[in-house]
């Protein structure tokens, strides 16, 4: 492939003018949007530089200006905001450029990966036209050379066979795939500058890794400057060279990656570091997690002319609340906007509180699924009732048995498709079982919600991924908590506004939240009235679906310790579904690993992430982006998706992705269940014999191949 | 595709079952038959009985009605009671004049109506879409009664450059006097143009916010290219469904627009069907209209099968 690329490498090169000159220069940019209800101040004063070759990594929660900051940089943000400070491409200003210029610059110099890339591929245009069409808008080649780099291109980002995937239409590649396209269409012109707006956001965790290898192979090959734009910081450990935090707006910190988290120096960094579970085994969490109090500085505020940050900041101190701190070197290339840099210490959020042992397991389980299986749609015939079968139902969880103890936490784990939110239906009813039993305390349960009775529906609660879709936006917070408390417990109205306002203050609300509508309240706040609901009846399992998925990592924490504290008051029960092990490491004292609608492992959450484990365990783990930009994962990264499963696996239902597979035993025998010596309830499905797995998981044997896709 | 095509044709035919049943009911529900239209208020009790027998009505409803069914599973459908010729040759002439309509109004409205639509859609809130949206919200809401009556006072009593009426002696075709054509498709034109054009626009503005569209703009492409390669054709498919459930009401439109320009199409012939009780006519008439308006949503649903590549017919 490489003859065109490199080629026009060269003349990339010959471009630069100036070696000194940042490739990048982001002066004092400030974007104000102006709404009917007034302005909106997404950037307040950002500055930072990349350089050809480099990736800086661009972190902050939601609403502090990072998406806002990438499309600004693109010349492209919507209505006619106020745009304050400057941009500058190799030294050009941005803002002096005529629609054309900007043009020619688009998809030429500066090129940009979005979040989801279903959403930015064009649904009725084959993926290679869409690739093909930035390279020939901007490059002087013939159709021949043109189709012939388009299908360089698709290979070059890791995607076999490039001719027929660039026949295919976006929804049939995998979110991977298509996210790569997306990354072949940046790349079209060998761009100066590469703009990547959260591009492993919407993506498993499997995935996510294999995108991440690819942006990493990247820096290796084109010289071009990366911003990449993420919440999570564990994958901007894992590919940045510096990091800029944002905050509201403002630019407050700006180090090299490892100084960045090892030698944080402005308070909301460390804040946004001691926010994350990590996923390691051995780091048996005793302390609880900490968490930035309040929410982020509104941006329909106008600059108060003090530390935006101060509200929220342990340290904070007159001169904070008085006087706006500008960014300043802290040492050599280590900026922050802090007035007190020397005093931040990685312990500035750590108070140790250590957690309280969870319950015991007792005797009699509090939930009991056994033999659990759930098939979507039916068999279908060529001709409607007639003629052979042609396709066959989806199985979406095929015998999964688990247990739940008296105040103890399951953590479901796997990718999506894997059949884990099937499995949180099937609990609570919403979607009937085919077989198998669900039994709360030995009794068992109706399959479907309408066949349960009050006391069984208000025994077993929901918590959902969404809360803004989840809560009805039509009726105050005062409803949504009310409502249960009616249907559930028989006290009297006056007990009931009484019993709500006490489970308002228990999620750390006061009674003035009871008359809000929900679409007033910020995503975490409206969490925790979803929680606040799910504790109305008292309930004794709570099955919580991706609860803080959609939360910004210092709320996260927030409704994690809500959680925890609520579990050992009331002794509350819960299934605890994630996609993020670090999450489910946190909270579980068991774990429960599935992969295409099978149990690929259980049990004690420490045995399952720790060797021996199952090799989708493994994957998981090796995948998982760690908040250390020295954590050394093993590069073990699964192809493809989770199977869409129309027929019974004959063999193992993980083979066809298995790095470790032995071979036609896998296809042909399902697995056995293996049980650790040492841990008798620790269950794992596979062919391979745990000493084995052990060794060779330990890191002394040679990483397994892989292929990007199988 | 296969299993879609079976199940669709088999609903359509139990459509047109339903529809014949409910059409044969009607007409016996109805006061009044055939040989009392015929023969008059004078007719003897005497002359209605001999006619009520050659037509074969003394039978009863139900025998009629599988009769009648019988004859068209056989492709007969029947003589007119009124013209005791086969309904078939009745009803060709009309058919064809019809069409020739029909198929005017569409040819105008459709790329029009599209066209306008995407413009309007580009230059959203612009004070030449403002005056287009109120236009067509006028024409959505005026009867096709009243467009063709105003129109025939503007233009041919007004300013006399139209013939006010349509009629065409039998036997020959509209298209040898094309002028008396122009009023009824503009009166047909005028409220299936400003459906489509406001079905249009909202599906640009819609696929115009969408995040392939951000892309292509941010891959540097000129507007024109935008529109043309990412927007048009994905804010065409929902039109498409529109345009088709259009064609069946516009055969409700022809009904009013022959009538009220006085011209001999499928529309006059039906309410002469049911002044006249004339039951073979009136069932073959309705077999039509219904299922012009079955296959044209099937037509939809097959193109936009054909022109969405993530819809499976299945």
């Amino acid at each position: 492939m490489a003859t065109t690329i490199t080629s026009t490498l060269e003349t990339t090169t010959a471009r630069i003018a100036d070696a000194d000159q940042p490739l990048l220069k982001v002066d004092g940019l400030s974007v104000t949007f102006f709404t009917p209800t007034g302005a909106v101040h997404a950037v307040r004063d950002a500055s930072f530089e990349i350089k050809r070759g480099e990736v800086v990594g661009l972190v902050g929660e939601s609403g502090c200006g990072k998406s806002t900051m990438a499309y600004a940089i693109m010349g492209y943000l919507p209505g006619e905001p106020e745009v304050g400070g400057a941009v500058y491409l190799d030294g050009q200003d941005m803002a002096e450029l005529g629609p054309a210029e900007l043009r020619a610059l688009r998809g030429n110099r500066i090129a940009m990966v979005y979040q989801d890339p279903a959403l930015a591929l064009n649904p009725t245009m084959k993926v290679g036209l869409q690739v093909l069409e930035a390279i020939s808008e901007h490059l002087d080649l013939d159709a021949a050379q043109a189709a012939e780099r388009m299908v360089e291109l698709i290979e070059s980002v890791g995607l076999p066979d490039p001719e027929r995937i660039a026949e295919s239409y976006p929804h049939q590649l995998s979110g991977g795939q298509q996210q790569r396209i997306v990354i072949a269409m940046a790349l079209a012109c060998d761009p100066d500058l590469l703009l990547m707006d959260e591009p492993t956001t919407g993506l498993d965790v499997t995935t996510e890794a294999t995108i991440l290898d690819l942006v990493a192979d990247l820096k290796g090959r084109v010289n071009a400057g990366i911003l990449y734009v993420s919440h999570n910081l564990g994958v901007v450990a894992r590919i940045a060279d510096r990091v800029v935090v944002m905050y509201a707006g403002q630019t407050v910190e700006e180090a090299p990656v490892r100084d960045l988290f090892k030698d944080p120096r402005h308070p909301y960094t460390v804040g946004l570091l001691s926010c994350v579970p990590k996923p390691v085994a051995d780091t048996g969490a005793v302390t609880r997690l900490q968490s930035i109090q309040g929410s982020v500085f509104p941006s329909a505020q106008a600059d108060p002319g003090m530390c935006l940050f101060s509200d929220r900041c342990p340290m904070a101190t007159d001169r904070c609340t008085g006087e706006a701190p500008h960014p300043a070197s802290v040492s050599n290339s280590h900026e922050s906007r802090c007035f007190y840099p020397d005093k931040v210490s990685t312990d500035l959020w750590d108070e140790s509180v250590e957690r309280e042992a969870p319950h015991e397991n007792g005797k009699e389980p509090t939930l009991t699924v056994k033999g659990l299986h759930r098939v979507y749609g039916k068999w279908q015939r060529k001709y409607l009732f007639f003629g052979p079968k042609v396709k066959p139902p989806v199985r979406a969880v095929e015998n999964v048995d688990f247990n739940v103890g008296a105040g103890r936490t399951v953590g479901i784990v796997g990718e999506s498709g894997s059949g884990k939110s099937t499995v949180a239906r099937s609990i609570v009813g919403l979607v009937p079982r085919d077989s198998g039993d669900v039994e709360l305390r030995g009794e068992e349960l109706p399959a479907e919600a309408d066949n349960r009775n009050a006391d069984q529906k208000g025994s077993l609660r929901m918590v959902f991924q969404n809360p803004t879709s989840s809560l009805n936006p039509k009726l105050p917070v005062r409803h949504n908590i009310l409502r249960p408390l009616q249907k559930f417990t028989d006290m009297s109205p006056s007990e009931r506004e009484e019993r709500a306002c006490e489970l308002l203050e228990s999620v750390g609300l006061d009674a003035s939240y009871m008359d809000r509508q929900p679409l007033q309240l910020s995503g975490g706040q409206q969490q925790r009235v979803a929680l606040a609901a799910a504790f109305a009846g008292d309930p004794e399992l709570i099955v919580a679906d991706e609860p803080v998925s959609a939360l910004d990592v210092s709320v996260q924490a927030q409704v994690l310790n809500l959680l925890e504290d609520h579990q050992r008051e009331k002794g509350t029960s819960y299934v605890f579904i994630s996609h993020d092990l670090g999450v489910v490491r946190y909270v579980s004292d068991e774990i429960l690993v599935l992969y295409a609608g099978h149990v690929a492992e259980s049990g004690p959450a420490e045995d399952v992430l720790s060797t021996p484990s199952h090799p989708y365990t493994e994957a998981l783990l090796s995948a998982a982006p760690v908040p250390d930009p020295d954590a050394t994962p093993t590069p073990i990264r699964l192809g493809g998706s989770v199977p869409k499963q129309h027929e019974q696996f004959e063999g193992c239902f993980f083979a066809s992705r298995c790095p470790r597979k032995l071979g036609d035993v896998c296809d042909n025998t399902p697995p056995p269940v293996q049980t650790s010596p040492g841990s008798p309830t620790h269950e794992i499905h596979c062919h391979i014999p745990l000493e084995e797995l052990a060794r060779l998981q330990d890191g002394s044997v040679a990483t397994p191949a892989w292929s990007p896709l199988p | 595709m296969t299993r879609f095509l079976v199940r669709r044709i088999s609903l359509i035919v139990v459509t047109l079952l339903v529809v014949s049943t409910a059409i044969f009911a009607i007409t016996e529900i109805l006061p009044g038959d055939v040989a009392q239209m015929v023969m008059g208020q004078g007719a003897t009790e005497q002359n209605l009985k001999h006619i009520r027998e050659t037509l074969g009505l003394d039978r009863p409803a139900p025998v009629r009605y599988l009769d009648w069914i019988g004859g068209v599973v056989r492709g007969d459908m029947g003589d007119s009671f009124v013209q005791k010729i086969p309904v078939t040759q009745v009803i060709a002439p009309r058919l064809a004049n019809s069409l020739i309509l029909a198929g005017f109004a569409f040819l105008v409205a459709v790329p029009s109506a599209v066209a306008i639509g995407v413009w309007m859609g580009v230059r959203q809130g612009s004070k030449t879409d403002h005056a287009v949206s109120v236009g067509s919200l006028v024409a959505i809401s005026l009867p096709e009664f009243v467009t063709g009556v105003l129109l025939i006072i503007v233009f041919s009593s007004f300013l006399g450059w139209l013939p006010s009426s349509s009629a065409i002696l039998p036997g020959t075709s509209p298209l040898t006097r094309p002028l008396i054509l122009v009023l009824p498709t503009l009166t047909l034109t005028g409220v299936l143009f400003a459906y489509i054009m406001r079905m249009t626009r909202a599906n640009v503005i819609e696929v115009l916010n969408t995040q392939y569209v951000r892309t292509a703009v941010l891959k540097g492409l000129p507007m024109r290219r935008v529109l043309l390669r990412h927007v048009v054709p994905n804010a065409m498919l929902p039109t498409i469904s529109v345009i088709a459930v259009n064609m069946g009401w516009m055969l409700g439109g022809l009904i009013i627009v022959e009538n009220v320009f006085a011209y001999p199409g499928l529309g006059q012939l039906l309410l002469t069907a049911i002044n006249t009780r004339d039951v073979p006519l009136l069932q073959t008439l309705a077999l039509i209209i219904a299922g012009t308006y079955a296959l044209s949503n099937l037509v939809a649903d097959l193109s936009y099968g054909a022109l969405d590549p993530r819809i499976r017919l299945t």
